[in-house]
């Protein structure tokens, strides 16, 4: 169990001699043991899109969320340990009502995952009033929204690192749905084509047949910029679109 | 000031003067929104009762590239909210990558005079900037926080002189006919600087000299306009 596993995997802000904090990183692989999960920015919105894993017929699929909203123009989805995610969605709530509050107006999708990545580095602290966090978030986000400057899709990791991407997918399909993304992917993408492209990455790499009921996918639009999980007659729609 | 000994803390050989936060320092500010620009102006007089402590204190403070706040009221709450409201601006910018717009600044103002509720700062504010579609605005607020977008603004010891005047000229209240032109900046400007000129002859709060802020898409112009300074 332990074996070769030096003592600076332990602490959770110990950094070990090679300078590397091991839970951390530890962290980040616990994501690719997670559902898939893709995000595609198109010219006129984003589109996020989920694979639920149900482990059995008498599961109820819709108890299953892994897509959520975190303001009116702004949802994510996750992949890891989602009920981590709940805590950063959370924050991610408040704090966009915060702003709000304050200023009147939506918060820029960066802000709002630079607070959820503020949350992110949270571990390992504490003092005798406060329990803190004592280890790193086991879930990767794929934040998406609508601001004043048009459609935005951001990753966020365990570490509190977030980068903005066109495409990108997280989860235990991940590496097979970015090199077809990669491939795929292409600036002038309407919203439609995303949707599409979204549920095509997702059936190649499920391991159960793409339905209505074992995938979730949600958009915003800049003409319409509320974001909005897809009912189960659209979802159905888009996979009536796939190849075979 | 004036001290206030009762009967008791005489013969106890105490004395306690009386807690007295506030002054009035005087001075009259004005703000007219235009469709592309907007015009903040006040006074540079500071006094308390019958003495001038100098004539060339400012009531404006440039808040962004395309809005200010002109504060009337007591000059040491005006300055601490003054300095308060930019340490949150730049902090707003390291944040969020831009500057703060004019609504938002609107509502921040909102919430930092609301959370003085139960002891106010002694100010009386006009928020003038171009919002984000580009149009002037002023926001108009009381010393804890209500606000609203006014036509004009008018505040301090000098308000009740201008206001009204300003309400029929440039909002054009009770009118039965309004001219169709819309305001101009030429006579806006006409008309803020009359203001001050007619508000110095009779209010001795008011006078010494006029700051005046001209704000555009372009950027923030200020004129100095000399006042009586009796």
């Amino acid at each position: 169990m332990f074996l070769m596993r030096s003592e600076y995997d332990r602490g959770v802000n110990t950094f070990s001699p090679e300078g590397r904090l091991f839970q951390v990183e530890y962290a980040i692989e616990a994501i690719k043991l997670g559902s898939t999960a893709v995000g595609i920015q198109s010219r006129d919105g984003v589109v996020l899109a989920v694979e639920k894993r149900l482990t059995s017929v008498l599961l109820e699929p819709s108890s299953i969320e892994k897509i959520m909203e975190i303001d009116t123009h702004i949802g994510c989805a996750m992949s890891g340990l989602t009920a981590d995610a709940r805590t950063m969605i959370e924050h991610a709530r408040v704090e966009t009502q915060n702003y709000t509050f304050t200023y009147n107006e939506p918060m820029l999708v960066e802000s709002c995952t630079q607070s959820i990545c503020d949350l992110a580095l949270r571990f390992g602290e504490s003092d005798k009033e406060e329990r803190g966090m004592s280890r790193p978030f086991g879930v990767a986000l794929l934040v998406a929204g609508i601001d004043e400057y048009g459609p935005a899709l951001y990753h966020t990791d365990p570490s509190g690192t977030f980068v903005r991407y066109e495409a990108k997918a997280i989860g235990a399909g991940s590496e097979g749905a970015q090199t077809t993304l990669q491939e795929e992917y292409h600036k002038s993408m309407s919203l439609q084509e995303a949707e599409v492209l979204s549920l095509q990455i997702l059936k190649a790499v499920m391991e159960e047949k793409i339905n209505s009921t074992n995938v979730e996918i949600a958009s915003i639009t800049v003409a319409n910029p509320k974001f909005r999980v897809y009912n189960k007659e659209e979802v159905q729609a888009i996979i009536d679109q796939l190849k075979a | 000031m004036t001290t206030h000994i009762s009967p008791q803390m005489a013969s106890s050989g105490t004395q306690h003067g009386k807690f007295e936060p506030y002054v009035n320092n005087g001075g009259t500010t004005l703000a007219i929104p235009g469709k592309d620009f907007v015009i903040a102006a006040g006074d540079t007089r500071l006094s308390t009762g019958y003495s001038i402590h100098t004539r060339q204190s400012s009531k404006v403070f440039q808040l962004t590239d395309k809005c200010v706040i002109v504060t009337a009221g007591m000059q040491s709450d005006a300055s601490t909210l003054h300095k308060t409201m930019h340490a949150r601006l730049v902090h707003y910018e390291h944040a969020h990558g831009k500057q703060m717009s004019t609504e938002a600044i609107g509502q921040m103002l909102s919430n930092m005079l609301y959370g003085r509720r139960f002891f106010p700062y002694y100010t009386f504010n006009l928020v003038a900037g171009i919002d984000s579609k580009g149009q002037g605005v002023v926001y108009g607020y009381d010393a804890i926080g209500s606000y609203q977008s006014v036509e004009v603004g008018a505040m301090g010891t000098g308000q009740s002189l201008i206001q009204p005047l300003l309400d029929n000229q440039v909002a054009y209240k009770n009118h039965q006919l309004v001219p169709s032109k819309e305001l101009d900046l030429e006579r806006a400007l006409s008309l803020v600087k009359d203001s001050f000129t007619s508000a110095g002859e009779r209010d001795i709060y008011t006078g010494d000299s006029v700051e005046i802020a001209i704000i555009t898409q372009e950027g923030i112009k200020y004129e100095t306009l000399q006042l009586k300074q009796d």
